[in-house]
């Protein structure tokens, strides 16, 4: 039995408008989404927004969580500095309910856990509660303070030592909370100022060439500079949104989640690493068997055949990130990452999963191999039966990308790790806890496994992290096999551990009966997980700027640690502001990228202000795109602006340049070394000759280069020549450079100054060819002359230009 | 009324403020065409990533079903060092006895090593930098070639391991020998330095040109991102320059072991005076399943990699010049698990070697149950009273000191704070010590 997964038809945006427009309040948005939905999904997605969004009656305060402006930072000490830096860090991992001191009177509550518009209500709570302890004396000392320092048998030890910089800090905060006026007061009332003061933002044509060259590799056309003249950036966001229906961004969309994923990474050849002997044995190796004998020639035979595996492999290899596009491209709610009931396959992965004849009428082309459409496979069945796969649908339990047999094959288990691995990436992929970092502490972790019989769920520094990670871990138990090639699915034969805490997510064990779908147990909690939203909006922002969102400082020592501190809330608000948009959105992720693209992190352009403290530079140490463009951006961005690609950033030459291989290699260059400053220099050098005679040689209506000048017009010939000169370079520098430079401005004149200097020293060399070099001649429309050495000057300006970080950099 | 910013003062007067500057990196930038070549001291930071097993190698028990393949009585000394015997059992690469035979009075050992987790990213990241609580330290490696050769086109090396850079100084990958070669002459039509793509006088002006617009926007403030881009890149494209000294030192054959071909670039780059320090590393000692025989063949394939950088850099000339740190991010449990496996252990060691290090020595020691001793910081030698666990901290303060870098701004900028009581006393020895 088939099934093709369901096209999501908009219902959730449909409510949308609605819920923005007229329910900015809870009991309107509960009365609207309580409507019987046909379609369970939807169902699923009205409470995940309800939860995650709003979380039940909202108060004035709570609704304007979407709506506070991105750079608007109220600064609220216990909130922006306290918590970031030291309870969160040093408390929180065990005074919580599902923590190791959930037993004492000290229960916290992660503000990244609730819904976002009652977390200031919950960080309040955290405060109060914390004063309250603090004002408990305790042989004349505070009873918090004392615990902290591991007094009165305080179960986790000495959490901050008397001298450390942490403890100080709790003392201060401490003693002002009580010499504040009124109890329960915030000792530190907050400022208020915008963390992007005396920073100007980029215009919104320069913002749109930055967006359409990032997310589609191409320069915005005349007319939507047109139509983005004025200042309102809803313009800019609805062009955006355009922008990414194209082809171009359904690739770049793949390409940022691969950085993400790495599902591209697996080892060996995805016929046997994805689709495995156990429950694919007579389908997986299908073009072995496919019949070329129409194709005469041995030698092309053969080499057909060559070209089906590898295209079969690397459709296999694409599905995951197909998923994620389809998802986006239908506007379907991005929960479907963890919670989509189907995956996406090709004519050619449908053969082996030995489906294709019951698919084939819903492919447009049967024969290609990178046409996808979803697919609900059928329950697995085993060459024996202790291997089918047990499932009360019928089918097997899709959820999303982390039930893939590419995500679990890229991301295997073994005998010993008990796919805690998987439970890590888990974490990491879809709610954004690096659960390592939770045991990035001193201990002595040689003792503890000496000292307890199940060190895991015993000794306190490992239960830390083991008590959030088995569970999860204890999810994925159906997907116990070791080598790929052979299974992936299969069942421990003496039942999961029971020297592992149980499965389950977060404090809510698994129910027996939901065991066969275990995986989509957990998508559908993921998805009601406020953590989901923000882990996506940070994706979001690493597909776009390269960088993952700012960790707090740590070091509390650092005397710029108020300024980083600060930076780093402002950028964790605006990440709150967003991810509550994208839960109103129905979880749209192209409106989530439209979003990022007119906040003010992404628009960021220059220092207006003079003479910036250092504590100001702190602050704004994150700010500001400049991302070394990746070697697939690059070429892309060489596309754009000259029509081809260079070509040469590919294979060895990419990783040189930074690349990743998804493998060994998976986190990209982000500043250039001299290996790299050399290949921007051949690269300014080979595509500034390629393209300056080329573009010299085609009509000047076809130019995209010099349109309105000739390689005759000479500098100091006439005004209207040196007009011509400065405003051809005027071109250059908006077409390569993307700015907005006047002829009279010194970025302008220092280019001039090259094209002159460069035919004054020709002139004084005396001779020179009268035509460009060899290798700058070939492909040309027709012949260049260059009697005045102009083609060559105009190559060198060009040359300079790529050099330039504004190339260079997005 | 109490403000944030009295409560921040107050912060500031209770010792939270040091004067460390906030400031990127700001890189060298050499105008020259060429620029003066790096004489060394040249750096290799020899990683086995996944955690080796330290009681096959350096730290030798037999005791207590330690170790299988070979009882207390079989341990082997050379000088003062003890090893396992693995000549034997080991799968291809070369054997303990030939490596310690022929290094042995070079070698540091330094046993019982405290990496304090168990967990390989953590311990990846404390063991690279020295800092297990933060993902902004540098490497050791990354550091060193910040401080000591930061406008070198390739100053800092890396293939693998944690290569974290504190944003100093750009991490370069090399991943093949021929592609040094052809991004050698960057201004020769595909690499050939007799055919430029400018004439001379038209590449000095756009050099200057570059050279000019970067003065000019240095002009006005720039937000710290922009300022350290466009500083890294310039100083990318005018460094590069140098990276055609390379050409001479590129083999024609390229080596078929993991380490060697990983090694022949980096080495290659420092005779040609445009690198530094290079992360060198082989993976898979992750041996949950089958310890003894995952190590018998990754241990002798590391230490043969490690015997042939030496050889290496002797036929270069650059061997007085070259410290080696052997490391791993963690030790193996003393148990084997049902699989013939060992799990990971949070107590391993390291080796070391090269200029300044007095060899044939070990420090630290650990117990039958493979637990550290205590060491005194100030004699070096095991003490209950005042010794204390050596951790990575303490390992990467000694390594700056060595390096002669310890005070160096950037350094300050990521402090090891390990107090000075602490700081491990003489650990690289004196001449007079080697011979023990």
């Amino acid at each position: 039995m088939i099934c093709t997964g369901g096209q999501f038809d908009g219902t959730v945006a449909g409510i949308r408008p609605f819920a923005v427009g007229h329910a900015r309040s809870g009991k309107r948005l509960l009365t609207m989404i309580s409507t019987p939905a046909a379609d369970g999904r939807l169902t699923r997605l009205a409470v995940a927004i309800l939860v995650l969004c709003f979380g039940g009656p909202l108060s004035g305060d709570e609704l304007s969580v979407c709506a506070a402006g991105s750079a608007e930072t109220a600064v609220d000490t216990f909130r922006d500095f306290l918590w970031p830096a030291v309870v969160s860090r040093k408390c929180l991992v065990c005074h919580r309910t599902d923590g190791d001191a959930k037993d004492s009177r000290l229960i916290l509550q992660d503000p990244q856990r609730v819904a976002l518009a009652q977390r200031a209500a919950t960080m309040r709570q955290n405060q109060d509660l914390f004063r309250q302890l603090a004002a408990e004396p305790s042989a004349g000392a505070s009873l918090l303070l004392t615990k902290v320092s591991g007094g009165l048998d305080h179960g986790g030890g000495e959490v901050l030592p008397a001298t450390s910089a942490e403890f100080d800090m709790v003392r201060r905060y401490l003693q002002m909370a009580a010499a504040a006026e009124s109890p329960g007061a915030d000792p530190a009332p907050a400022d208020r100022d915008s963390l992007f003061d005396g920073v100007s933002m980029l215009s919104n044509q320069r913002l749109l060439r930055r967006a359409a060259l990032s997310l589609a590799g191409r320069l915005p056309t005349d007319d939507e500079l047109a139509g983005v003249q004025t200042s309102d950036l809803q313009q800019v966001r609805d062009l955006v949104l355009q922008i990414t229906t194209e082809d171009a961004f359904y690739e770049r969309l793949r390409e940022g989640f691969n950085d993400i994923f790495l599902t591209l990474g697996l080892n060996g050849n995805a016929d046997a690493t994805v689709l495995s002997y156990e429950h694919f044995e007579k389908s997986r190796l299908w073009y072995q068997k496919f019949d070329l004998s129409h194709i005469e020639d041995e030698k092309e035979r053969r080499q057909a055949g060559y070209k089906l595996a590898r295209e079969y492999r690397t459709a296999l290899l694409q599905e995951p990130l197909r998923l994620i596009e389809h998802i986006v491209r239908n506007d379907q709610p991005f929960t479907e990452l963890v919670t989509a009931d189907y995956i996406m396959v090709s004519p050619y992965t449908a053969r082996g999963y030995g489906v294709f004849e019951d698919l084939k009428s819903q492919f447009a082309d049967p024969e290609d191999p990178f046409e996808y459409v979803p697919l609900r496979l059928p329950a697995l069945t085993g060459r024996s039966r202790q291997n089918d796969q047990e499932s009360a649908t019928g089918f097997y339990p899709h959820a999303g990308l982390a039930s893939t047999f590419q995500y679990l094959s890229r991301y295997p288990t073994t005998e010993t790790n008990r796919n805690r691995a998987r439970a890590r990436l888990y974490y990491l992929h879809f709610l954004g806890v690096d659960i390592l970092e939770l045991a990035a502490r001193s201990s002595d972790a040689a003792a503890a496994t000496e000292n307890y019989q199940i060190p895991t769920m015993q000794a306190p520094e490992c239960v830390v992290c083991h008590r959030t990670l088995d569970p999860v871990a204890g999810l994925f138990q159906d997907y116990w096999r070791f080598d790929a090639n052979f299974s992936i699915y299969g069942r421990r034969k003496e039942g999961w551990f029971e020297d592992m805490f149980a499965a389950g997510f977060e404090g809510e064990p698994l129910p027996q009966e939901e065991r066969w779908r275990a995986i989509q147990w957990l998508g559908e909690r993921t998805a009601q997980d406020p953590r989901f939203a923000t882990t996506m909006v940070g994706h979001a922002w690493y597909l776009l700027s390269g960088r993952r969102p700012l960790t707090a400082p740590a070091d509390l020592t650092d005397p710029h640690f108020e300024a980083k501190l600060r930076g780093w809330s402002a950028q964790q608000r605006e990440i709150d502001r967003l991810a509550c948009r994208f839960v109103e959105s129905g979880f749209n992720f192209r409106q989530l990228l439209g979003d990022w693209v007119i906040s003010d992190f992404y628009r960021v352009d220059e220092f207006t202000e003079s003479d910036p403290a250092a504590d100001r530079l702190a602050e704004l140490e994150d700010a500001g795109l400049l991302r070394l463009l990746s070697p697939e951006q690059l070429e892309r961005k060489v596309a754009a602006v000259f029509g081809t690609r260079w070509g040469r950033l590919t294979e060895q030459t990419a990783m040189l340049y930074g690349g990743i291989d998804s493998q060994e290699v998976t986190e990209r260059a982000t500043d250039p070394s001299g290996a790299m400053g050399a290949i921007q220099r051949t690269l300014s050098n080979d595509v500034a000759c390629r393209h300056v005679a080329l573009d010299f040689s085609r009509d000047a209506t076809q130019r995209i280069l010099f349109p309105d000048i000739e390689p005759d017009v000479l500098p100091g010939q006439s005004a209207a020549a040196d007009r011509k000169i400065l405003q051809t370079i005027v071109h250059l520098h908006r077409r390569i450079l993307g700015r907005e430079d006047t002829a009279e401005s010194a970025a302008v004149q220092l280019s001039l100054s090259l094209f002159r200097g460069v035919l004054e020293d020709a002139e004084q060399a005396g001779r020179f060819d009268e035509r460009e070099i060899y290798h700058c001649r070939q492909g040309l429309e027709r012949p260049v002359p260059d009697p005045h050495y102009t083609v060559r000057a105009w190559r060198a300006v060009v040359t300079y230009l790529l050099r330039q970080p504004e190339f260079l950099y997005e | 009324m109490t403000t944030r910013r009295n409560f921040l003062r107050w912060c500031s007067f209770a010792g939270l403020q040091l004067s460390v500057p906030v400031s990127a990196a700001q890189p060298v930038v050499d105008e020259q065409t060429e620029l003066p070549p790096y004489e060394g001291p040249f750096y290799i930071v020899f990683n086995a990533s996944g955690g080796w097993d330290t009681t096959m190698l350096m730290d030798p028990k037999g005791v207590g079903g330690i170790n299988r393949l070979f009882a207390a009585g079989d341990i082997l000394t050379e000088g003062n060092l003890q090893y396992a015997p693995t000549e034997r059992h080991r799968e291809g690469g070369l054997s303990n006895e030939a490596f310690f035979q022929e290094f042995g009075r070079e070698l540091l050992v330094l046993n019982g090593l405290d990496y304090a987790v168990n967990n390989h990213s953590p311990c990846s990241r404390y063991m690279a930098t020295g800092k297990l609580d933060s993902l902004a330290w540098p490497t050791f490696a990354a550091l060193v070639a910040a401080c000591r050769g930061p406008s070198c086109p390739l100053s800092f090396l890396t293939f693998g391991n944690y290569s974290a850079t504190g944003n100093l100084v750009a991490m370069s990958r090399v991943p093949y020998l021929p592609s040094l070669r052809r991004i050698a002459v960057a201004d020769g039509v595909e690499g050939n330095a007799k055919s430029l793509y400018h004439d001379d006088f038209a590449l000095r002006r756009i050099e200057q040109t570059l050279a000019e617009r970067r003065s000019l926007r240095q002009q006005n403030p720039q937000l710290p991102r922009r300022q350290h881009a466009e500083n890294m890149l310039y100083a990318a494209q005018v460094n590069s320059k140098a990276l055609q000294r390379v050409t001479p030192y590129i083999p024609n054959e390229i080596p078929k072991a993991r380490l060697a071909q990983q090694a022949e670039i980096a080495l290659a780059s420092f005779k040609a005076g445009v690198c530094v320090s290079a992360n060198l590393s082989i993976g898979q000692f992750d041996s949950h399943a089958n310890n003894d025989r995952d190590q018998m063949k990754l241990i002798p394939e590391f230490l043969e990699g490690i015997s042939w950088v030496l050889h290496r850099a002797e036929e270069l000339q650059i061997r007085e010049r070259l410290v080696v740190v052997m490391q791993s991010e963690m030790g193996r449990t003393p148990d084997y698990n049902s699989g013939e496996g060992k799990d990971h252990w949070s107590i391993g060691s390291a080796m070391f070697l090269g200029p300044k290090i007095a060899g044939n020595r070990v420090i630290g020691r650990t117990d039958e149950r493979q637990f550290a001793a205590p060491v005194s910081a100030k004699t070096l030698k095991e003490s209950e009273t005042d010794g204390i666990r050596i951790r990575p901290e303490h390992v990467h303060q000694s390594l700056r000191e060595l390096a002669g870098i310890d005070q160096h701004e950037f350094s300050q900028q990521f402090p090891t704070g390990v107090p000075q009581g602490e700081r491990l006393q003489n650990f690289w020895g004196s001449a007079d010590q080697a011979d023990g």
